[in-house]
């Protein structure tokens, strides 16, 4: 299973905080995208950083294991 | 002692952060200090609150290695950041960043650096809640 969690204003877009995935072999980080994007159209467009078990990513076809954890972040307004 | 990188919801007392930045070190000659504080007005609007949203495990681990970067960058001799994440109200504090070096220049350009990477790198969201509404906060000034 891939944990994908959504923070902010992606997470109003999407309407949900936390989603799960079923793992198959061989997934990257881009079939995680593709299929979030298919459900919620639209939503990732105000994502700026995406990260894989609490580590930016930057490359789409960055392989994936059973249990990882994805993030798909808007620009950071802290401070 | 409490740790010198935190995320919490309850407010910090600057003294405490800084009694404890000088508890760490009797070379120190210069501490500088940021506090953030929430704003009652943005983008020509009025705000009546603020609130923060983090990814908790990610946003410690940010912080943490951005303390350590910024001791390391400018031979700092100790360094602490607090970061609030709740909802807060105009004048509230928000965030509070403190550079312990041997001299001034040091510490002033660490805690410049500091919060101005904690802008750039740190997985925290803010959202106002205005008379017209909430919105995010997406710039970085």
């Amino acid at each position: 299973m891939i944990k994908v969690l959504f923070f902010g204003p992606v997470a109003d877009r999407v309407q949900t905080r936390e989603m799960d995935i079923d793992y198959t072999d061989g997934m990257t980080l881009h079939d995680v995208t593709h299929k979030v994007g298919m459900l919620h159209p639209g939503a990732l467009s105000v994502v700026s950083f995406i990260a894989v078990n609490q580590q930016q990513v930057h490359d789409k076809q960055t392989p994936l294991r059973d249990g990882d954890e994805i993030a798909f972040m808007a620009k950071f307004s802290g401070g | 002692m409490t740790d010198p990188v935190r995320i919490q919801q309850e407010d910090f007392s600057q003294d405490a952060e800084i009694a404890a930045l000088k508890a760490s070190s009797k070379r120190m000659g210069g501490i500088a200090t940021f506090l953030g504080c929430a704003r009652d007005f943005s983008e020509g609007r009025d705000v009546s609150q603020i609130s923060f949203e983090a990814y908790g495990s990610m946003a410690l681990a940010e912080m943490r290695k951005l303390r350590e970067e910024a001791i390391s960058k400018f031979d700092l001799l100790d360094a602490r950041i607090v970061h609030r994440v709740t909802t807060v109200q105009a004048g509230d504090n928000i965030v509070f960043i403190a550079a312990g070096a041997a001299h001034r220049a040091a510490a002033f350009d660490a805690c410049r650096w500091m919060i101005d990477e904690l802008k750039q790198r740190v997985p925290i969201w803010k959202k106002e809640v205005t008379p017209e509404g909430e919105s995010w906060v997406t710039q970085h000034p």
